[in-house]
């Protein structure tokens, strides 16, 4: 059984087809990259999946459930974990508070707030992000906000992850260091879509790549065989619209 | 919101004395002070925990609630109406009033707390004007003519009632940001969306911040009612005491636990020296504080001066992280 | 024609011309929250200034408050353009409590200097046409009451001309859409911010002078002025002036039905429950689009 598919998922913003019929499927256990150029899609696909936007058409399963009626938080309860392209933390709250919110409020949660904290510093931990777990959330700089969505995200124990441009704006050290956390995630058995406009990371970390344009997967395969793409190098290079269609 | 996580046991045990010593003292009062300084020491508590009760909603949960003055005239008129004409004693029609409040809270709050910002500042605002109409044109309220109290004993219950009531707002606001409902209102406040994607439901929350923030101002209306012995809604409903609590709240540091009593401390202080209580005066010095704050130091006074010890922060994203 | 028509019909004929003046009353209001995303609860004390200046003109000059409505426009334009230019200005932008709060105070102390210079006492202006009642069939029509309406939508209207004929409404109009975009294209987006609000404040001054003519003035009436003007925008829509004139004219009919059927004591829980119905079931209102200023 497959951990997420979507089927012919179709999202409209008036005239525009942001998410144009994407069928989409990924196994537990699998990192995945989603690639595409600037407007491509990506972002409100994940908002589909997140449930933060609703599909105007097509179907989303999660382990075997369609994703219908349940907002964010219910399918964040569910265990889909998603950190956001702009980071956005709990400004107020210290930034271990912030991991101790997810661990409060998944499927299984913790059993108390001091667990909740104890849990939120392994995670920190996990990510490298230990030192600043005293400092106020607003006041982290942009790559430390970036790993605090990541931990956030992983508080949640999630069986999909969904990592929306976590590397952009890393030094490649830090990018390396991202890609070996996302990598371990996904031998533990998280299925994880990560989209990305750093090629080099998607490309160190995912067998697999889709790669959205104008809304439409235009890809879907091995590394190796989606580089080739003639479309695909179009979609990049920017040749004129009919041809990349 | 930002509690500290580690905070040394002998620092916690010095603080806790420091609040013990202070609580005794204010008991004791009493038993030394003139009439007049009792008084003014009541109405001072009233604001302590008026504003204590906003920064739940307006504070912890990040909502600009313009219209709490609701739950005091709806905790005024319930205690009266009770006391007046099912004779129930005070501390039980006081009871009734503060779960009369909650209830209000709950079912209106469920509506208006799905708005985005303007809409419910306005919205909670324009429930206010409809109490107020709403009692002004009952009969068991006695209408625009107001009702009239038992007079009671003594002055110095009225200053035990409303000192429990400011240590009872504090207490919840110190205990809020240690909840699980705590790290609900702080990502609420934060970012609602994000607050979403990690498993929180805001609206149950928003609600409970708002049915705890009606609370105090029901127990305090109720308190009110019986200090001054008549009510008409007007008095009750006046908007004054909202308005003063959110600027007690945002000149002491909005979503931290002692500032905005220390806000209605100082502000309520400034107000009775200044403006030697003549509501003119009063109204003008709070306007003008309201704008001079607004323009200076959007976080409150804490902020600036912690600000200033660190560094300057940018402005900017201080305002937007603000409430909406 | 039965007696219950009659009612009917008069009723109706009193909530067009109260909507009349909440129209008036909301115009500015819509505009300068659509194009400055400001909600200005100092707008009822805008419009209080204004009533306040009519009557002073009418109580010692004897000027007709028609005559003097240009003057008392100009001199609300002159302060509203101050109070957006060395004010509201240093906060536009930021998150809405700041300009909400903001304007709340100004609201405060405006009133209140307002209590202390002209006290508390209910003041009307008297016009030689007070009296006077135009009687169609059954149907009465104060004279007051049908110029105060009539000027009303006649200023509305030269608003909405201003917003889509002149180089300055372009101008707004662009700035409403998209401030940065507007300010690359070189327009002064500060002057055409403050300029903006100055026309709002000159409405609400006129406003005010024709609410003159037929309502009570005291410094006090300016909050209920200001919730008419967010039900209202809330109503017809945020951001058109022909949303705020139709909203304006259900509101009135609404409040002017209700006192009638139910009792004149509810008029603020018709106006709330118009409020929470409409942000309810059509939060964009009955014509509105967000964000944006049409003429």
């Amino acid at each position: 059984m497959m951990l997420l598919e979507a089927r012919s998922v179709t999202k409209l913003f008036g005239c525009l087809r942001a998410v144009d019929a994407v069928d989409l499927t990924l196994a537990a256990g699998e990192v995945v990259g989603l690639i595409g150029p600037n407007g491509a899609g990506k972002s409100t696909l994940v908002n589909l999946i997140s449930g933060l936007e609703r599909p105007t058409s097509g179907t989303l399963v999660f382990a075997g459930h369609p994703l219908q009626g349940e907002g964010p938080a219910a399918r964040a309860r569910q265990g889909i974990a998603r950190t956001f392209q702009v980071p956005q933390s709990f400004g107020t709250m210290r930034v271990r508070q912030n991991v101790a919110v997810a661990a409060l409020f998944r499927g299984q949660p913790a059993a108390s707030v001091p667990l909740a904290l104890r849990e939120a510093d392994e995670v920190l931990e996990f990510v490298g992000l230990t030192a600043k777990a005293d400092a106020v959330a607003e006041t982290l700089t942009t790559p430390d906000l970036r790993r605090l969505e990541l931990a956030k995200a992983l508080a949640l124990r999630p069986r999909l992850l969904l990592l929306d441009e976590v590397m952009a704006g890393l030094t490649p050290a830090e990018v390396n260091g991202l890609i070996a956390v996302v990598r371990d995630v996904g031998a533990r058995g998280v299925g994880v879509l990560v989209i990305e406009h750093v090629l080099r990371a998607v490309m160190g970390l995912c067998s697999r790549i889709v790669v959205l344009h104008h809304g439409q997967k235009i890809a879907d395969g091995a590394r190796a065989e989606v580089v080739a793409n003639p479309a695909v190098i179009q979609a990049y290079l920017g040749v004129p619209y009919g041809a990349a269609a | 919101m930002a509690e500290p996580t580690a905070g040394t046991s002998l620092t916690r045990a010095a603080e806790g004395l420091i609040a013990i010593v202070l609580v005794l003292l204010l008991a004791f009062i009493p038993l030394v002070a003139s009439t007049y300084l009792i008084r003014i020491l009541t109405g001072i508590f009233l604001f302590v925990a008026l504003a204590s009760a906003w920064n739940l909603i307006g504070g912890y949960a990040g909502y600009a609630d313009f219209g709490p003055t609701a739950f005091l005239g709806i905790g005024a008129y319930t205690t009266g109406i009770l006391m007046t004409q099912a004779h129930m004693p005070f501390p039980l029609a006081l009871a009734a009033g503060g779960l009369c409040a909650m209830g209000a809270a709950a079912g209106i709050g469920a509506v208006l707390l799905r708005l985005r910002g303007h809409y419910f500042a306005i919205a909670s605002l324009g429930f206010m004007l409809v109490m107020e109409q709403v009692a002004a044109n009952l009969e068991i309220t006695g209408g625009g003519s107001g009702m009239n109290l038992p007079v009671a004993r003594g002055f110095t219950p009225f200053y035990y009632w409303m000192l429990t009531l400011a240590l009872a707002a504090i207490g919840t606001g110190a205990l809020v940001p240690r909840l699980r409902a705590g790290y609900a209102l702080g990502a609420i406040r934060g970012n609602q969306e994000a607050a979403q994607v990690v498993g929180v439901r805001p609206l149950p929350y928003k609600v409970l911040a708002y049915v705890g923030s009606a609370l105090f101002f029901a127990l305090a209306g109720g308190v009110y009612a019986y200090w001054f012995t008549f009510i008409d809604p007007p008095t009750v409903f006046d908007p004054d005491f909202g308005i003063q609590a959110i600027v007690m709240v945002l000149f002491g540091g909005a979503g931290t636990v002692l500032g905005p009593a220390g806000g209605a401390i100082v502000l309520k202080s400034l107000d009775i020296l200044l403006t030697n209580t003549s509501g003119l005066l009063h109204n003008v010095f709070f306007g003008g504080l309201i704008c001079v704050l607004v323009l200076f130091a959007p976080r409150g006074l804490v902020e600036l001066l912690r600000a200033g010890r660190r560094h300057l922060p940018d402005r900017r994203r201080l305002q937007r992280s603000g409430a909406g | 024609m039965g007696i219950g028509t009659q009612i009917v019909l008069q009723d109706a004929v009193n909530g067009l011309l109260l909507g009349g003046v909440y129209a008036a009353v909301a115009v500015g209001f819509s505009l300068v929250w659509g194009v400055l995303n400001v909600v200005n609860l100092a707008h009822g004390a805008l419009v209080m200034l204004g009533a306040y200046a009519t009557y002073w003109f009418a109580a010692s000059g004897h000027l007709d408050p028609l005559a003097t409505l240009p003057v008392v426009g100009y001199a609300l334009f002159l302060f509203g353009y101050g109070l957006q230019r060395f004010v509201i200005n240093r906060v536009i932008g930021t998150s809405f409590l700041v300009t909400f709060l903001l304007t709340f105070g100004l609201q405060l102390l405006i009133t209140n200097l307002a209590l202390a210079w002209w006290t508390a006492d209910v003041r009307s202006v008297t016009t030689a046409y007070s009296g006077w009642a135009l009687t169609v069939g059954a149907v009465v029509v104060p004279a007051v009451r049908l110029v105060g309406a009539g000027a009303a939508v006649l200023m509305a209207a030269a608003l909405a001309a201003i917003m889509r004929w002149t180089q300055f409404g372009m101008a707004v109009q662009a700035t409403a859409l998209d401030r940065e975009a507007a300010r690359l294209m070189g327009i002064p987006v500060a002057r055409i911010y403050a300029r903006t609000f100055a026309l709002a404040a000159a409405t609400a001054g006129m406003a005010g002078g024709l609410i003159s003519l037929s309502f009570p003035i005291f410094p006090a009436m300016g909050t209920g002025y200001t919730l008419v003007a967010f039900v209202v925008c809330v109503l017809g829509g945020l951001g058109s002036v022909a949303g705020a004139v139709v909203g304006g004219f259900l509101l009135g009919l609404a409040q002017t039905f209700a006192s009638a059927w139910v009792g004149p004591n509810y008029n603020n829980i018709v106006a709330f429950s118009a409020l929470i119905l409409m942000l309810v079931v059509r939060p964009a209102g009955l014509f509105g689009r967000a964000g944006h200023f049409r003429g």
